[in-house]
């Protein structure tokens, strides 16, 4: 079958990192290249995917592995929303593993970590085209665990704590959704989400169901750090190396928590008025907690981490307006703050690469030395403020006239005072570590070679010109990703129609 | 969809756009010489020539989208060319864009619930009556932007800082001349299109518009800096725009949009001059300054010139469209309510002392800076007046303002102005300007005349001083302007409102600053850093969930 190259994601990134774990010891450079090898062939399959999708009806298609029928085999499915997923994983980890080729030096190993990277690749990439929950389940515990040891890699004191806390909270959130999937299981009898829905929307919608959503909204509350579930995200992101802080913030609570969250809610479980609430109410209280606290940071990547939170924020209130309207904001926001972030979290990297530090007020007029990594940082970070005429701004403008369509003008006015504090810390950042006078205390200024540098410049152009996705020409890349959450409960039928198909 | 739901060009937004591009091009202009050899060349002259297109663009823009993009595109150029002025510069272009642009994203909500409100985001197809809280909120949330762009109080608190450590010719440029035409253009606009105002509005423009005017002048009296003192002024010249479109009256309006066209002139112009001085003697410090008449003669003639227009002293522009702003405040005492009375006579009162005020404040600036003696930094320094790049601008920008003033109603009035009211202004009382300009100048030959032929002899008596014998060091002894004007910040009723506003009482960002962290103090208290409180968070979490979605 034509089709079956979609195994590729999960078969490609497995065996490298295998691969890599048994020879990567004795030849140098084989991670490096197998990683690079492997980001290039998912990215070139995610296209596929998507040139696929264009071309079937209804853009949805059903990979059945061993031709297994499902409910009884396990399912890829293939929509729209895990097409975009597909796309911005495999292409900002592309991005990360050619950064990491020089800014790994600094650590011993290297090997590990490339090993350690493909299994995370692999764990994400399964989790967006499982068609499954537990299969879901399985990738999300191996991306995890492969998380926990990546934010271990510098193996400090403070690294490991971090990743001690971080393993901890993130076995509590896997309890959390594993106890969630057996006690859908059971009332169910199915594990694949379409049928689950089928057989969900026959049954009456008792306590157990409710009680599973806040399952899994404390579950991947803990995965995509909604506040009060955030507190391990600012020590491990900035503990990690920094391709793996970029592709943590970047991609990685994204996928674990938010795409898994909105694919389970809206596809599987079936939105209610007070699991959308929720959403709503937490988002913003992320929003708030997350800026608040970054303005007051030192640490680079503590602020960026902090940023995070509160930009994650702005995702999942966006998903808990539950309208088209903020759907389509969620998912741009979702884009443009994937590629800001990566950006600025890379750019930490280079700065600590070249100074040893990522204390903010040892630095000081960086643009003079390191005028790429400046000027990139400021694109990022204002695109994460939301200026004009960056990426960032016109998601916010989504988001914002979403809300007030819902007629939720607190919630919009909130997240409004919040975007100010964001420009407010983003152009601390910029002043403290960009402008200004060189800190004498800068003993030495290392250039930052050309493969740091490449993958920045991409981005920053990608969020410069993302505006263009709102464009009718790009209209199905988001657009049919919105529909796949928009139809909601139609999932399972569209899903049924495509196994017949 | 076709372009004219994009773009609209109206008598109004043409005329904006028409000052837009000669302010435009007269920065460029004086930028040639004044930038020649400062760092950060290119960065320079690019964003200028994006923000005057970006403004253009801003005037135009038919579409609240399209509006908001600009606008905020603005905001990002502002804080690129302040930061051209290097280390000075970066602290106070980090305050310009958090107040600017937060004040966008206030925009950006304002527009949401507009577009919410009519359902459509095309400008000209929007009327919107002041009825509900939303509408008013909507009202603010947009003014709130035009206020910051133009610097009204407390959204000011850029502009002064901004004037004395920015590059000059990007002080003369944005926050004299580019941001206070959009910023007042978009709240006539607002005003006058979008919605109908409502008596209470017209009231929160009228007070804080002679606020404004009262405490920058108050502020810029005490300054000790040429630049710093300019950039109070352009604070509370803004005043005066927003109390005229505050009136709600043609004549007012007409007289508000008027005057946002008269300061950028003049102000421009007295930005220009100052910047002349700096060039030559690479200090605006008031104290170091002195004398400079016989030297630059031509800055000095548009310095006062401008000045005189500034302070709204007849024949210039600025006289002409403060009265029209009187004459709109003193329509309003004819309205029947009795709240718009009694704010207009506080108003009145307020802008005509203001205005004296501003006077003074110019007096202590031309003394100091033009005549007395000279300082001891710049005596003996042979300072010449600048080259033609760099007067030029100034005298082009006088001579405007002087015809302007006189043929105000023949020209700018009726062509541009009036036509965008959209309804007749009429006029209470009568004012001749080339009457009255021909009397005032041919007072002045008259005067001139009986000087030259001694038909008044001064009497003056010339003695020596005696100071304990020693021989009196004028260079060390000399008179500067500023002392005169120390005794007013020494007054103890004021003493306690200057410290006050020092202190940043009425400075958005330094309040916003203090209550974010007052915010994040207990957030960092929380965040201890032990994994088990954390997991207590999570428990808790989960638990108020759990209830909530019992009780509910």
């Amino acid at each position: 079958m034509r089709q079956d190259f979609v195994l590729l994601f999960i078969i490609a990134p497995l065996f490298l990192a295998v691969g890599t774990a048994l020879l990567g010891r004795t030849v140098k450079q084989l991670g490096f290249m197998l990683s690079c090898a492997c980001g290039l062939i998912l990215c070139f399959c995610s296209f596929m995917v998507f040139g696929l999708l264009q071309k079937t009806p209804a853009h949805i298609f059903i990979y059945k592995v061993g031709g297994h029928l499902p409910p009884f085999g396990i399912a890829l499915v293939f929509d729209g929303l895990s097409s975009f997923m597909l796309i911005l994983v495999n292409f900002i980890s592309l991005l990360v593993a050619l950064y990491s080729f020089r800014y790994m030096d600094r650590y011993t190993d290297k090997w590990k970590f490339y090993c350690l990277f493909m299994f995370m690749l692999a764990g994400m990439n399964g989790l967006i085209i499982s068609g499954d929950l537990f299969t879901l389940y399985v990738f999300l515990e191996v991306a995890s665990v492969a998380g926990y040891a990546l934010v271990a890699f510098g193996t400090e004191a403070e690294d490991l704590e971090a990743a001690f806390k971080y393993a901890v909270m993130g076995v509590v959130a896997s309890i959390f959704i594993l106890l969630g999937i057996a006690l859908l299981y059971s009332y169910t009898s199915t594990l694949n989400m379409a049928d689950m829905a089928f057989v969900l929307a026959t049954k009456p919608q008792g306590a157990l169901v409710a009680f599973v959503s806040v399952l899994f909204l404390a579950g991947f509350g803990l995965k995509s750090a909604m506040v009060p579930f955030h507190a391990w995200l600012p020590d491990a992101h900035p503990s990690a190396p920094a391709p793996i802080s970029a592709l943590l913030s970047g991609v990685f609570i994204k996928t674990l928590g938010v795409y898994a969250l909105a694919r389970v809610f809206f596809n599987v479980l079936g939105v209610s008025q007070k699991a959308l609430f929720i959403m709503m109410f937490l988002g913003t209280v992320s929003m708030v907690v997350g800026a608040v606290l970054a303005i007051s940071q030192r640490d680079i990547k503590r602020m960026l981490a902090y940023s995070s939170i509160s930009q994650v924020g702005y995702i999942i209130f966006a998903l808990g307006l539950g309208t088209p309207l903020g759907i389509l904001g969620a998912l741009f926001h979702l884009f443009n703050h994937a590629i800001s972030k990566t950006m600025l979290f890379l750019n930490s990297g280079a700065i600590e690469y070249s100074t040893d530090t990522r204390n903010m007020e040892k630095l000081g007029g960086l643009n003079s030395r390191l005028p790429v990594t400046g000027s990139t940082s400021f694109i990022g970070g204002l695109s994460i403020s939301g200026v004009p005429p960056l990426g960032g701004f016109w998601s916010k403008l989504i988001i914002i006239l979403a809300a007030v369509q819902a007629g939720h003008f607190i919630f919009a006015l909130i997240a409004v005072l919040v975007s100010i504090v964001t420009l407010g810390y983003y152009l601390k950042f910029q002043r403290f570590v960009f402008l200004g006078k060189l800190n004498l205390g800068l003993s030495k200024i290392r250039g930052i070679p050309l493969s740091m540098t490449i993958p920045v410049v991409i981005l920053a152009a990608i969020s410069i010109v993302s505006v263009l996705l709102l464009m009718p020409f790009a209209g199905h890349f988001l657009d049919s990703a919105c529909n796949a959450l928009i139809a909601g409960n139609l999932y399972k039928d569209s899903f049924w129609s495509a196994i017949i198909w | 969809m076709n372009w004219t739901s994009f773009f609209h060009i109206d008598s109004l937004n043409g005329f904006v756009a028409i000052a837009v591009l000669g302010f435009s091009l007269i920065v460029i202009l004086y930028s040639v010489r004044f930038m020649k050899g400062k760092p950060n060349l290119f960065r320079y002259y690019l964003w200028t020539v994006l923000a005057a297109i970006g403004s253009v663009g801003v005037c135009f823009a038919n579409n609240l989208i399209v509006l908001l993009g600009l606008w905020g595109f603005l905001g990002l150029a502002l804080y690129i060319l302040i930061n051209t002025g290097g280390e000075g510069a970066n602290e106070v272009a980090k305050k310009t864009f958090v107040i600017v642009g937060g004040t966008d994203a206030l925009m950006l909500l304002g527009i949401a619930i507009i577009y919410f409100l009519s359902g459509t985001s095309t400008m000209t197809a929007i009327n919107l009556q002041m009825n509900s809280g939303l509408t008013i909120t909507a009202y603010l949330c947009v003014a709130v932007a035009c206020f910051a762009k133009a610097g009204l109080m407390p959204f000011h608190s850029w502009i002064p800082e901004c004037a004395q450590k920015a590059p000059l010719p990007v002080v003369a440029f944005l926050p004299a001349s580019l941001d206070k035409l959009l910023g007042i253009y978009l709240l006539a606009r607002l005003s006058l299109n979008l919605f109908v105002m409502n008596e209470a509005m017209n009231i929160l423009l009228m007070v804080m518009g002679a606020f404004t005017i009262i405490v920058a002048v108050m502020m810029a009296l005490a300054q000790h800096d040429m630049k710093k003192l300019l950039g109070f002024h352009a604070v509370s010249q803004v005043g005066y725009m927003v109390l005229g479109i505050g009136t709600g009256n043609p004549i007012g309006i007409a007289g508000g949009i008027f005057h946002m066209l008269n300061h950028a002139i003049y102000k421009s112009c007295l930005f220009f001059t100052s910047g002349n001085v700096e060039h030559r003697l690479k200090t605006t410090e008031l104290d170091e300054l002195g004398g400079l008449a016989k030297l630059m003669p031509i800055t000095y003639i548009c310095t006062i010139i401008a000045s005189l227009s500034i302070s709204g002293i007849p024949p210039f522009n600025g006289f002409v469209s403060k009265w029209m702003i009187y004459q709109g405040i003193v329509t309003d005492l004819r309205v029947h309510s009795m709240a718009l009375k009694v704010t207009s006579v506080i108003c009145l009162f307020a802008a005509m002392f203001g205005s004296s005020l501003t006077l003074a404040s110019f007096m202590k600036l031309i003394h100091a800076t033009y005549l007395g003696q000279e300082a001891k930094s710049n005596a003996g320094v042979r300072t010449r007046e600048v080259s033609w790049q760099m007067w030029l601008p100034c005298v082009i920008l006088a001579v405007l303002c002087a015809v302007l003033g006189v043929f105000a109603i023949q020209l700018p009035l009726k062509y541009f102005i009036l036509p965008a009211i959209g309804c007749p202004a009429v006029f209470i009382g009568t004012w001749q300007a080339v009457l009255a300009t021909g009397l005032v100048v041919i007072a002045l030959i008259l005067g001139l005349l009986a000087m030259r032929l001694s038909l008044i002899k001064p009497k003056v008596r010339q003695g020596a001083t005696f100071i304990g014998g020693e021989e009196l060091d004028l260079v060390t002894y000399r008179m500067t302007g500023t002392e005169f004007y120390k005794t007013i910040t020494d007054l103890s009723a004021l003493k306690r409102f200057y410290k006050a506003i020092e202190g940043g009482a009425l400075d958005i960002y330094e309040q916003g600053k203090d209550l974010v962290f007052f915010l994040a103090k207990p957030l960092h208290k929380l965040h201890n850093g032990v994994l088990s409180s954390y997991l207590v968070w999570c428990l808790l979490g989960i638990m108020a969930m759990l209830l909530w979605g019992i009780v509910k």
